[in-house]
């Protein structure tokens, strides 16, 4: 993937190169936009990044985690199951990412700085909301109403489930739409004395169904079959899960129109007067930590909730002083 | 005698009391006859003797090679060294030296010069020790998600020898013959004994 030393115009700007950046990359690509994906992190080539195949023998602490090192630079990292001694690369250095938090409201932000970000990491099951989740709130009379319904969404559902390729049973179940799936894995033993038992008694009262995940069993949009190896988190060097470094960036990539920044640190979007729109986005070099500016004529903020929303409250200017997109004053607050 | 016997066995409460005494001999000497590994960064040549008899005596050489053979010593010498706090390592030490002792008493020599028999009524006085302390309150900390080795010295000791053997390259690669890229799902298969998983 091309890198840029320049600045230049681009029709759109994407901040963050996870899941929601590497679709918007594959999106505006498509549809012929020339697009500029800014990374924070550094980048990653699966062939060289990826160690889902290393095995345990080759590991100095045998998967016990190098402790001592994690305990000092990643005390909150360490916290998630998939920070093993293979895979804590793809998460942040606490030291280097310090936050703070009520004393009585902890948090433990996982966080993954590198071309992907959590997107290798995620734990890819993949389950439609039903009416029952849209109009729940309704139900208990609970907030405003939302705007949407199940069939709004649906053929969205339909849409990203159609690239990403979902594995699962269809149960015909209202509370958990079937979506149009790959062959499902199968059940072990006990899964499925449990299934039947679960069937003699509650009928379909009670369902027991396979999970439903973001991993191929059959090729699929030229991506391969899983080969069960296990430790997806690792990374998956046959693309059988979907991530944005599998799937979405190299469809991007193929048209020749994605342009991919790596050690691109965004600390503010640029508002401008005239237009009365953003039109530019800051970046800090994380390598050189030279300070430059590029231009779009949209910029899709797609740097994980948090970021995202930092992004936006740094980017305050004498007009609109509590940040960007923050006329209610509510921006970065009741997120749960 | 197959590994999975060798498992049946350690699951049995007789375990030690079922295994020959010749095997227990033949253990024996070849310890003795190994040379010491010169690596060591914490255990002392006597604790590490004790390490090496006692993790064999949990793991033999069966119809595979053993804990001696898969180095677990070395492995648990890294884990002292590098992974356990000073708290974890002074139960484990202070473990070896109560070993010692309690062989001391009943047979008037140290445990790594002990018959295989003497070995074993040792280890399984710390079994059963900890099994009648099983269901005592533990702290807070080793019933979350961390990976701790503040456990009484023979949880610490069954535990590291069962993680060093199954992740050695002998335990990996001969014993359970793990395959990397399985390539194939097979959720419910008939299981034979004599099939490896």
């Amino acid at each position: 993937m091309r890198t840029v030393k320049k600045p230049e115009t681009y029709d759109a700007i994407i901040i963050g190169s996870g899941m929601t950046g590497g679709w918007a990359a594959k999106e505006l690509t498509e549809k012929g936009l020339k697009v500029l994906v800014l990374e924070a992190g550094r980048p990653i080539e699966p062939d060289r990044d990826y160690v889902e195949h290393v095995p345990i023998t080759e590991m100095k602490f045998r998967g016990m985690n190098d402790r001592r090192e994690t305990l000092k630079d990643q005390p909150i990292q360490r916290t998630c199951y998939a920070c093993d001694e293979w895979a804590s690369k793809f998460f942040v250095k606490d030291t280097e990412n310090p936050y703070t938090t009520d004393p009585d409201k902890p948090f433990a932000w996982i966080r993954g700085r590198q071309v992907g970000g959590k997107s290798i990491l995620w734990a890819r099951q993949s389950y439609r909301w039903s009416d029952l989740d849209f109009e729940a709130n309704v139900r208990e009379g609970m907030g405003a109403d939302w705007p949407i319904r199940y069939a709004d969404i649906e053929p969205w559902y339909n849409y990203v489930e159609e690239f990403a390729g979902i594995t699962g049973q269809a149960e015909g179940l209202p509370q958990l739409p079937d979506g149009h799936f790959l062959p499902p894995m199968e059940m072990n033993c006990a899964e499925i004395v449990v299934k039947e038992a679960m069937a003699r008694q509650f009928a379909r009262e009670r369902v027991m169904t396979i999970g439903r995940s973001a991993v191929l069993t059959q090729t699929h949009n030229g991506r391969a079959a899983c080969h069960y190896c296990g430790p997806c988190h690792r990374g998956c060097i046959t693309q059988s899960y979907f991530s944005s470094v599998n799937a979405t960036l190299p469809v991007a990539e193929k048209t020749g129109r994605l342009t991919l920044r790596p050690y691109s640190v965004v600390p503010s979007l640029t508002f401008d007067q005239q237009t009365r729109r953003v039109t530019g986005v800051k970046v800090i070099d994380g390598q050189t930590h030279k300070v430059m500016e590029f231009h779009g004529r949209i910029i899709f903020l797609c740097a994980s909730a948090l970021e995202s929303t930092r992004i936006l409250l740094n980017s305050a200017t004498p007009e609109f002083s509590t940040g960007l997109a923050n006329s209610s004053g509510e921006l970065g607050r009741n997120e749960t | 005698m197959e590994r999975r016997e060798a498992l049946r066995l350690m699951g049995a409460v007789s375990v030690f009391s079922a295994l020959s005494s010749d095997l227990f001999a033949a253990t024996l000497r070849a310890q003795l006859a190994a040379n010491q590994a010169g690596t060591l960064r914490t255990l002392s040549p006597a604790q590490n003797d004790i390490v090496v008899a006692m993790s064999d005596l949990m793991i033999p050489a069966t119809g595979t090679p053993g804990a001696k053979a898969a180095k677990v010593n070395e492995f648990i010498d890294l884990i002292l060294t590098e992974w356990a706090t000073e708290e974890e390592r002074k139960i484990f030490l202070e473990g070896l030296a109560e070993a010692d002792r309690r062989t001391n008493a009943l047979f008037s020599h140290g445990f790594a010069a002990a018959t295989g028999k003497e070995q074993a009524a040792i280890v399984q006085g710390f079994d059963e020790e900890l099994a009648a302390s099983r269901n005592e309150k533990l702290p807070e900390q080793i019933r979350s998600w961390e990976v701790t080795l503040l456990h009484p010295f023979f949880a610490q000791m069954r535990r590291l020898t069962i993680v060093g053997y199954y992740t050695s390259p002998i335990g990996q690669e001969q014993e359970l013959k793990v395959e990397i890229i399985p390539g194939a799902l097979h959720g419910c298969v008939p299981a034979k004994p004599e099939v490896n998983q």
